[in-house]
């Protein structure tokens, strides 16, 4: 035990200077090739005019932020879309997959009514949404919603139907009902999957806005970058391209987040400390057994 | 020391077993899958209350299949099966299982697995907890009480899964290749406390295996099957004192024995 005690210490410094290291590579590489660029544009070897300077995009970010402030209304927008999409697209595909996991006959004749629009091009249905939903806010909130449908729908059915047998026959045998094997085993059992399901559907929202937004709208970031491209202002197009690449890692990490609170159990990291709360929960329990000394040795 | 063989057409109960309540008593137990699969025929036996039985047979012997009926998971096509006198028909409360797998869940800690059929069965009070970690103890889990089941050991994980069993309050054990996927070592040590255990809270057991040697080292009867169609060759009775060492599985006696098992399995093992 000695041994390792000491050895620990020494290892995660060298691991951290190895970090260092590697950051320090990563941000060097990425200032040759921005300094590339902006040579490449000063020496006239790239075209000022379709491609910006990085520095021409960094006073354009300044100026949407800071001089004008017009991006946050546009960003706003495209967030509720994004969101509102994701919300509804996302709990549909859920929901309906968990009656299809519990009901057999309803999981048989929905089948291919999910197969056709599956194969179909979903962004192709945008003309028509605008015309059923008209040029506001909802068209792009459907196209967003619908194609959101699908990767929770199909992960949460997967997961659903992916239930260990060997589990199921222990909790038969425990004298379980469906009810209590569908909450207690099969949905934490399939909750990896969904948050999966959920993560991809959360980047596809965002997609599914701009697309709606491209095609008909007076507002939200892809009325930014149409406007900024018409009017060859290449620099400030960047500047919102960039901004949205903000928003998607934003996104990305929230998923991220909920992923590592919801099924924790995939991340050992939070294992420890999750332990150590519920165990201060059942201390109660634990205090009335005497002091808990762990076992000299590991059991096998 | 000469152990005592019978055919079980024949079977006439040995005078220990006279002394014994019979707990699970089978009559000509069949069960067929399907027209060409006959997992189980003819099975007649007893096992006496508080007794060790190992069922031991080469795959497709139906020895899972006959824990499987026993724990009511799947019906029988003919024949009849009583467990503390009554017919089989759904799980009991008195009867608990055992996986190869541990068949925890990765989103609680030990205890809250063990927890788990007091969960099912209603409530869960104080006293259930107490009791739960008090079984995690008997099994050698203290102080890992709070771990998930990511953070254990394989063999780690099947102590939690006899625990939890223990918590169903079950006085009949099934247990099916409860150490299979376990290292050599790992399994005997598990083999000598589950001996210990088993004998503590006075559990009737039924134990699979495939393993000739750890039938007869665990049991009080020996129960060897067939393959194809899936049949009781014959019950052994393990005359060996308990508690029983490692040390037994070297005498001559204990080797003797292995050759009879082997020998009535004759070409099917």
């Amino acid at each position: 035990m000695s041994v390792t005690a000491a050895a620990i210490p020494a290892a995660r410094t060298a691991s951290g200077s190895a970090w260092g290291r590697r950051i320090l590579n990563h941000a060097l590489i990425f200032l040759a090739l921005i300094a590339a660029w902006e040579a490449g544009s000063r020496l006239g070897l790239l075209d000022e005019l379709t491609s910006p300077r990085p520095s021409a995009i960094v006073e354009s970010v300044f100026r949407i932020y800071v001089e004008q402030g017009n991006i946050y209304w546009h960003f706003f927008v495209t967030l509720v879309e994004a969101t509102a999409g994701f919300i509804i697209g996302a709990s549909a595909g859920v929901g309906l997959a968990i009656m299809a996991g519990i009901n057999e006959p309803f999981r048989r004749y929905i089948q291919p009514y999910i197969l056709v629009p599956q194969v179909t091009p979903r962004v192709a249905l945008t003309p028509m949404l605008i015309a059923w939903l008209g040029f506001g806010w909802s068209p792009k909130i459907a196209i967003a919603a619908l194609i959101c449908f699908f990767p929770p729908f199909v992960n949460t059915v997967t997961g659903m139907l992916n239930v260990d047998e060997d589990a199921r026959e222990m909790f038969r045998s425990m004298g379980a009902s469906k009810r209590q094997i569908f909450w207690k085993l099969q949905l934490p059992n399939a909750m990896p999957t969904i948050m999966a399901g959920l993560k991809i559907a959360m980047s596809l929202a965002l997609a599914g806005a701009i697309v709606g937004e491209f095609l008909s709208a007076h507002q939200g970031m892809a009325v930014l970058i149409h406007r900024y491209t018409y009017s060859l202002n290449m620099a400030s197009a960047f500047a919102v391209l960039l901004s949205l690449t903000a928003m998607g890692f934003l996104f990305f990490k929230l998923a991220e987040f909920a992923d590592s609170r919801i099924v924790f159990w995939r991340h050992d990291d939070r294992l420890t400390r999750i332990g150590r709360k519920r165990a201060a929960a059942m201390e109660g329990v634990m205090a009335r057994q005497g002091a808990q000394q762990p076992s000299a040795e590991r059991p096998v | 020391m000469a152990a005592v063989v019978q055919t079980l057409s024949q079977a006439a109960p040995s005078p220990a077993q006279q002394a014994r309540p019979i707990v699970i008593e089978g009559d000509r137990v069949t069960k067929i899958f399907s027209e060409t699969v006959v997992a189980l025929e003819g099975a007649t036996f007893s096992v006496p209350k508080s007794s060790f039985v190992s069922l031991v047979g080469p795959s497709g012997c139906g020895k899972s299949t006959l824990l499987r009926l026993v724990a009511g998971l799947i019906p029988l096509t003919s024949g009849a099966l009583f467990v503390h006198g009554q017919a089989v028909g759904a799980p009991r409360k008195d009867v608990g299982m055992m996986f190869q797998k541990a068949t925890l869940l990765d989103w609680r800690t030990a205890v809250e697995n063990v927890l788990l059929p007091t969960e099912i069965g209603g409530s869960v009070t104080w006293e259930d907890k107490r009791r739960a970690i008090d079984l995690l103890h008997l099994v050698g889990l203290k102080g890992f009480e709070f771990s998930f089941p990511r953070q254990l050991s394989g063999g780690m994980q099947q102590r939690v899964a006899l625990a939890r069993l223990l918590q169903t309050g079950a006085d009949i054990l099934l247990l099916d290749e409860p150490f299979g996927a376990l290292d050599e070592f790992t399994r005997e040590r598990l083999n000598l406390e589950l001996l210990r255990i088993v004998a503590e809270v006075q559990a009737t057991t039924l134990f699979v295996t495939h393993n000739i040697a750890e039938a007869i080292f665990l049991a009080d009867h020996v129960i060897v099957m067939t393959p194809r169609p899936g049949r009781l060759a014959a019950m052994v009775d393990v005359p060996f004192a308990r508690p029983r060492e490692i040390a037994l599985q070297q005498t001559p006696e204990f080797n003797a024995m292995v050759s009879e098992v082997r020998g009535i399995l004759g070409g099917h093992a």
